[in-house]
């Protein structure tokens, strides 16, 4: 092979090297983005329902108590809708614990997010500092050694970032998850 | 006497809705921030179960329950996972470890007190 078509198979190797590990790191971040768009949504739709829920079944309690002040005698249905109210308010708190759990979850699908931008950064200046030495004059065998070496870093850094960022949320929405007793 | 959960996540907000879920039922709940910190507290008094989370920086829940293990006043201390991992691999590290139960989040508050029930009573 030509040193020309050497120099030229490097320079498309690592071309290409960029260009899918840049890809895959984006694809997974814009993944990440896209999981935190469906639990955020997910959240507030439920959280809102939570909370109007609570403030209607109080709303009602309180006209049931301020029938009661008034002076009216509580019949046992009165009594069973004042104590059927304490649980539906229990339980629309519930679900609203369960829905405020999304901060856990987002957060980490953040802090990935920064984590694989970051190390996007790195990859893009590893490239930057193996080519910022490269003189108009340097000859094609030192080029070829030079692009040799960023394309093996380049990899090296990309796979050491897919290994550090294992994903841990795999929850698409705010349902309880399972629970299994060993 | 109120039995106490040492409740232990990186998260603030996880662990104040843990707390509050607990302490509704009747438990005392002590916090911890990161698996390191759950370590300390567990060893300054000993507790009735331990819920802990995986992902948390200094250390993880795994290392947690094996470092608990050692410990004589852990070696049969229920310990439940309470995370985000649902993986079967992570379960069954888990469960390796020396974990009693795995809880993958979200919580149902409600849920959650029938497992402790179950658990420590």
């Amino acid at each position: 092979m030509t040193r020309k078509k050497i120099l030229g198979s490097h320079v498309k190797r690592l071309m290409s090297g960029v260009s899918v590990h840049g890809r895959r790191h984006l694809t997974e971040v814009e993944t990440d983005l896209l999981q935190t768009e469906l639990l955020l949504e997910e959240a507030i739709d439920k959280l809102s329902a939570s909370f109007m829920a609570i403030h209607g079944t109080v709303a009602a309690r309180q006209a049931a108590i301020d029938s009661l002040l008034d002076g009216a005698a509580p019949t046992l249905e009165q009594r069973e809708l004042l104590s059927g109210m304490s649980r539906e308010i229990g339980e629309h708190v519930n679900a609203a614990i369960t829905s405020m759990q999304f901060q856990d979850m987002t957060a980490q699908l953040i802090e990935r997010t920064l984590r694989r931008v970051a190390g996007l950064r790195d990859f893009l200046g590893t490239l930057s500092e193996h080519g910022a030495d490269i003189a108009p004059e340097t000859d094609s065998d030192e080029i070829v050694d030079r692009l040799g070496k960023v394309s093996m870093a380049l990899a090296v850094q990309s796979l050491e970032l897919r290994s550090l960022l294992r994903r841990s949320v795999e929850q698409r929405h705010l349902e309880s998850g399972d629970v299994e007793l060993f | 006497m109120a039995k106490t959960i040492l409740a232990v996540d990186d998260s603030s907000s996880l662990r104040q809705m843990v707390a509050f879920s607990l302490k509704a039922a009747g438990y005392n709940v002590v916090e911890a921030v990161d698996g390191q910190d759950g370590l300390d507290k567990a060893k300054l008094q000993n507790v009735d179960l331990v819920l802990t989370d995986q992902n948390m920086p200094k250390m993880d829940g795994l290392t947690l329950i094996k470092t608990l293990r050692t410990l004589p006043g852990y070696a049969k201390t229920p310990i439940l996972m309470l995370t985000t991992e649902s993986s079967d691999e992570m379960k069954s590290k888990g469960r390796a470890a020396g974990a009693n139960g795995w809880l993958v989040k979200p919580f149902d508050p409600q849920r959650l007190i029938e497992v402790v029930k179950k658990v420590i009573g």
